[in-house]
């Protein structure tokens, strides 16, 4: 199977990839770069009239849209981990840069490697499975139906560990017909490794970005936990526990059951879409020593923390550069537009979901911040009025923040959370901004360390090196 | 109390109003390019329930009085500010729709001391649809979501005025260059904006709010062109909302 086939496109890493890997080429993101720039009008008046659709066939649509880009089960001791790093590693255009990021997906660092030119090699890929005949609210009958498929696929590829994933409170419509298989590297591959050797002279920085996130798991196998739930709208004792808000959703959901049956839990693991998997630091000392790389470690205890320090270090480049910098973008999962995020000058804030927690972490941000004039809010519909969903009254709340300009940038605030053009219209309204600035030089490394380095959100942690460039063997500590 | 027939004559022509006398501050509604107050009377009647609600015919429109010729641009912000002298309101807020916020703004402009708010509804005309034809496609663009009852109502407005005073006003309108004087607006400034309105583009409306000094935009979702006939309540209550931040 073909590698692009084998990864979720609809997943936090690949849309990441590429958002950024696209802004590297100097393009930005139509249709979440899933499809020409001039199907955008077309697959905007398509999906503005599904958003029409009953209910029912909506919800459909989803669920079948996430099984028809999953691996059948069979299939998944067939793919091969290398195969997914040259794939990867392929997005990007061929050049020389001073610093290049690898680690957690996470939006606000996507922007920051904008602003360098600066590629991010992801550690987490997400691979669909399909598998049919599971109630979503029956997680240990998704275990004991995928678990062989794990031990084939963490057995095929020792230098993966896999992180099963089950939110049924989030995923509700995609798991129907599927089971999320994130894997993760824990030692660094063939084609990373060539990619920066190629792309980092000596001297140069290696930034690891440290995602320090965990959650509740089981323990499946060797190298294959099973996740309960996921970040976002519940709390993991509502996972582990249920409570009165699971209980409420399950029944609006016709659900014949009221809380989750997941395996008992024996453990913490760290967090499988976004946090990082420290077993692969070895193989990234010993790659930076042997290159003469400096390595810096960005450490952060949740995916938000690193929002509010991206957008202030947005905000103060653009006075620096003269410019208002009184326009807000407030980004979602993996809507993300790093080009049209710099042509219209706008300071990056980048929400994990579109839940109440990430909602408040972007009002405790405009708490704390100069007035904004202008604030644009990019909303991505996961198809389900899932347990702490923020509602279209409380995000116009936030956007009431703004002086002049609050709106809703392609969201169809009848259809959330089930609206399917957002994925066109984000891109298609976002472009038509009238006024708009030049792209800038990329910014300074050395600036954008010391910025980062300061903050109270980040842990900054650099190694410098210890071997000669050339010396093979010496790991650095 | 509903609307009340009040004319005043401001340079020897008759200027139509229709007031619902409510408690707050005076707002008065300027028409659209071709029309009359006909198609504001349902707002300003719910208007009228917290404030001094006023709708008014531009010379040559409605039932005012017909100018030898039809009024450009300027001569008819000049009978609104002299009509608000006329009618002794006190620095009112001046709401106008479509064309009739090309009007207000020109008065806000050119006689700074008589409005102390400006609201404009629907903006016209994004430079970039400055010519009869891209105009003719936008309103017919637009017309499937304005209300069907409206349609009557710009026939007998358009058969009021006659042909040559509608055609002078779409070419006032087209003529005008609003985007240079909206930054010399010094009073507070509402721009609303319908999302389903096809006569102005969602880029023009937050061009609009960022050229005025002290614009704020709302969206009203699910609405065409004429928001203030479409749904009279949510209008108004948005406005009242604005001018009771204004006041305080």
């Amino acid at each position: 199977m073909k590698p692009g086939r084998v990864v979720a496109s609809f997943d936090s890493a690949t849309g990441m990839l590429r958002a950024l890997s696209r802004f590297l080429h100097g393009r930005d993101v139509p249709l979440i770069g899933q499809g020409p720039a001039a199907a955008e009008p077309l697959a905007a008046a398509l999906s503005g009239a599904a958003n029409r659709l009953p209910r029912g066939l909506k919800e459909r649509a989803y669920a079948a849209s996430g099984w028809a880009e999953a691996v059948p089960l069979r299939q998944v001791g067939g793919i091969r981990s290398g195969a997914l790093a040259r794939w990867v590693t392929g997005h990007y255009p061929h050049r020389r840069s001073d610093v290049a990021f690898v680690g957690s997906a996470n939006g606000a660092m996507i922007h920051l490697c904008a602003a360098l030119g600066a590629p991010w090699l992801p550690q987490t890929l997400l691979i669909p499975v399909r598998r049919h005949g599971v109630h979503p609210d029956e997680p240990r009958e998704d275990l004991r139906r995928t678990r062989e498929a794990g031990q084939a696929l963490v057995t095929a590829n020792p230098d993966l560990v896999l992180h099963q994933m089950h939110d049924a409170n989030q995923d509700r419509l995609m798991i129907a017909g599927m089971s999320y298989f994130r894997v993760k590297w824990r030692r660094l591959p063939a084609a990373y490794r060539h990619y920066l050797e190629r792309t980092l002279a000596p001297g140069a920085t290696l930034v690891v970005v440290d995602c320090e996130l965990r959650w509740p798991v089981t323990r499946a196998g060797p190298r294959h936990v099973y996740q309960h739930g996921a970040p976002g709208g519940a709390t993991p004792e509502e996972y582990e526990d249920g409570g009165p808000r699971v209980a409420d959703y399950l029944r609006r959901y016709g659900s014949p059951h009221r809380r989750w049956d997941y395996p008992a839990a024996d453990g913490e693991s760290p967090e499988a879409e976004w946090g990082f998997e420290p077993g692969l630091l070895p193989d990234l000392r010993e790659l930076a020593a042997r290159n003469g790389w400096r390595l810096a470690r960005m450490s952060f205890a949740e995916p938000e923390h690193v929002s509010p320090v991206v957008a202030d270090l947005y905000r103060e480049w653009y006075r620096r550069r003269g410019l208002p910098a009184d326009r807000l973008l407030a980004e979602c999962f993996l809507l993300l537009e790093p080009w049209w995020t710099l042509r219209s000058g706008s300071v990056p804030y980048w929400m994990v979901f579109n839940t109440e927690p990430s909602r408040a972490s972007l009002t405790g941000y405009l708490d704390g911040a100069d007035p904004f004039e202008e604030i644009r809010l990019l909303l991505f519909s996961h198809g389900v009025e899932s347990v702490g969903l923020a509602t279209i009254g409380q995000w116009r709340e936030t956007l009431a923040r703004a002086g002049k300009v609050g709106v809703f940038t392609g969201v169809d605030t009848r259809a959330y959370p089930r609206d399917f053009a957002g994925l066109a219209r984000a891109h298609r309204e976002l472009a038509r901004i009238r006024a708009t600035v030049p792209m800038p030089l990329p910014m300074k490394w050395e600036t954008a360390e010391k910025f980062l380095a300061d903050r109270d959100e980040l842990r900054w942690g650099t190694e410098e090196p210890t071997a000669a460039p050339g010396l093979d063997g010496r790991p650095g500590r | 109390m509903s609307l009340q027939r009040q004319d005043h004559v401001v340079d020897e022509l008759t200027v139509a109003g229709h007031r619902r006398r409510g408690p707050g501050p005076p707002v008065v509604c300027v028409h659209g390019a071709g029309v009359s107050s006909r198609e504001l009377l349902p707002f300003a009647e719910v208007l009228g329930e917290r404030h001094d609600a006023w709708a008014i015919d531009l010379p040559g429109f409605g039932a005012s009085g017909k100018p030898d010729r039809p009024l450009i641009l300027p001569a008819l912000a000049d009978v609104v500010a002299a009509w608000v002298e006329e009618a002794g309101l006190e620095r009112p807020c001046l709401l106008g729709v479509s064309f009739g916020c090309q009007v207000v703004v020109d008065v806000a402009v050119r006689h700074p001391e008589v409005a102390a708010a400006l609201v404009l509804a629907g903006p016209t005309v994004d430079p970039r649809g400055r010519s009869p034809w891209r105009l003719a496609g936008q309103w017919l663009r637009n017309a499937p979501g304005e209300s069907p009852r409206m349609m009557p109502l710009n026939v007998a407005d358009y058969r009021d005025a006659g042909l040559r005073t509608v055609l002078a006003a779409f070419g006032e309108s087209i003529r005008d260059r609003i985007e240079d004087k909206l930054p010399l607006v010094t009073v507070p400034a509402l721009v609303i904006r319908g999302s389903r309105d096809r006569m102005v583009p969602q880029a023009w409306a937050e061009e609009v709010t960022r050229l005025l000094p002290y614009g704020r935009l709302a969206v009203m979702d699910g609405l065409p062109h004429m928001t203030p006939y479409r749904d009279p309540r949510r209008v108004a209550g948005t406005v009242a909302g604005f001018l009771s931040e204004v006041a305080a």
